[in-house]
């Protein structure tokens, strides 16, 4: 089940979209299990890494896969090896990932940039890699052509993510 | 020895080493065991992945390639060479399988970073095979969890690291041509501009098939690698193949006559495999019979003109009675 959370207000239509398109994505149920409140101390940009870490008051089972939606921005990550763009964050295998509507206003009018960042960062979930099919969503997200793709796997992907869903659930 | 292979002498209970194609491990163990009578040193690992438990015996160590986790130097060096520019995949498949198999087991982490390279740049040329992306997805997971050991930070992370240097922010991948790969080729062999001029868009998938005739039953698991691609271009050199069998028709002179023999059952033969074609053949000869009756056809509707005059004659009979 992937469990959809939100930090800030967000319109049902688009979510219940954003539902449909996450089960057409993966075979898996999706809901909006409600709202959770942003840890004190955090201030704007958000460190994402310490926000998966602290956001508390997300009920979920073990093998749930939770997505936090925010409007708020994210902080840029240093690595060894240049700045991140961090348009969404989620660690290899685990249950949390958070996802943030910038540099996008509107969820509605940004649907298709947002949903393929909330199919990236659940595939890293499933241990995903990124990929090389500029189609595909698990491209490198901080690539120019990364938003105007529309929100789906390449073969390879989804049957990875398929395979691990199966593994997971049996 | 494989690069940056450890032997036991280095290695202790607690060392992270990289057991090739496997991933990361801990040394938890080393002992000595007695099998089949024989006492031997086994070195205990545990892949830090999944858990899974590998003893390998103290003299099969080096040979295996299990070797120590990279350092921030050897991850400096990989960013430096995935950040450099100019190399060009090998566009001959079996070469190219060759040498990533190599660089898998004995390459170290330079040799993982070598193959993801290598098939992201083949990648810009066309999709990869099935086969290569699978091999492009197990040396990038290796390479990831590498880089994520010898620096200490999350997989994500690691990855995000080896991808801005891959993909860099802001720019597209180029797209690259097969002319650019074949030039490469061309210029290392030394030819002349005249043959250059031979090598297009076309040439390349034969270049890479080319080899493979001589050797098809030696690597027939690497034929199916590229078989998506290559399926339809292998039947190209087998009809190429069968040419050569009428030259020597030609040559012997006399003998066409034989193969035209030869030549000739098959026609029959398709004529055979429909059961109902051979009696065709006795049809067309009793067609000219039928045929003939419609020559006679005054004669044969004689018949039934018979029958119906026999009616006639009656009355005529009946007449004189």
């Amino acid at each position: 089940m992937i469990r959809i959370v939100t930090l800030d207000p967000f319109e049902e239509k688009p979510l219940a979209k954003l539902k449909s398109t996450l089960y057409t994505a993966f075979g898996v149920g999706s809901e909006h299990s409600g709202s959770a409140e942003i840890p004190p101390g955090l201030g704007e940009p958000l460190d994402a890494e310490k926000l998966l870490d602290q956001v508390k008051g997300i009920r979920a089972y073990q093998d749930d896969k939770v997505l936090l939606l925010t409007s708020r921005k994210l902080k840029e990550r240093e690595l060894p090896s240049g700045v991140a763009p961090t348009p969404g964050f989620s660690r290899q295998g685990k249950d949390r990932a958070v996802i943030t509507l910038q540099p996008h206003k509107d969820l509605e009018a940004s649907f298709k940039p947002v949903a393929r960042q909330a199919l990236h960062q659940l595939g890293h979930l499933w241990e995903l890699h990124h990929c090389l099919d500029p189609r595909c969503s698990m491209y490198p997200p901080w690539t120019p052509s990364f938003n105007s793709g529309e929100p789906i796997f390449c073969t390879f992907c989804r049957e990875k993510s398929e395979q691990k869903i199966r593994l997971a659930k049996s | 020895m494989p690069e940056g292979s450890a032997s036991l002498n280095q290695l202790a209970v607690g060392d992270r080493v990289v057991y090739p194609n496997q991933g990361v491990c801990r040394v938890t163990a080393i002992d000595t065991k007695v099998v089949a009578g024989q006492s031997l040193v086994f070195v205990t690992m545990r892949r830090e992945e999944d858990g899974a438990v590998v003893m390998v015996p103290e003299a099969k160590v080096v040979a295996i390639g299990v070797r120590k986790v990279a350092n921030a130097e050897d991850v400096k060096s990989v960013f430096a060479f995935l950040r450099s520019d100019g190399d060009k995949a090998d566009l001959d498949w079996k070469q190219r399988a060759r040498t990533n198999l190599e660089r898998m087991t004995q390459g170290g982490i330079l040799g993982l970073a070598e193959v993801v390279k290598d098939l992201q740049i083949l990648s810009e040329l066309r999709p990869l095979p099935t086969k290569e992306r699978e091999l492009y997805d197990n040396a990038r997971h290796l390479l990831v969890s590498e880089v994520a050991a010898a620096l200490g930070t999350a997989e994500v992370n690691a990855e995000d690291a080896i991808d801005i240097v891959l993909f860099p922010p802001g720019r597209e991948r180029p797209k690259r041509t097969a002319a650019e790969f074949a030039r490469g080729e061309e210029d290392d062999l030394g030819l002349d501009g005249d043959l250059l001029g031979l090598d297009g868009d076309l040439d390349l998938p034969s270049e890479e098939e080319a080899p493979a005739e001589p050797a098809e039953e030696e690597n027939s698991e690497e034929e199916g690698e590229e078989s998506e691609e290559k399926s339809s271009d292998e039947d190209a050199p087998k009809k190429r193949g069968r040419p050569p069998k009428a030259k020597p028709e030609e040559a012997e002179g006399a003998e066409p006559a034989a193969p035209k023999k030869r030549g000739r059952p098959p026609k029959p033969k398709p004529e055979a495999p429909p059961p109902g074609a051979e009696p065709a053949a006795p049809k067309k000869r009793g067609r000219p019979p039928k045929a003939k009756p419609p020559e006679a056809e005054g004669a044969e509707p004689a018949a039934p003109k018979k029958r119906g005059r026999p009616p006639k004659a009656k009355p005529a009979e009946g007449g004189e009675d």
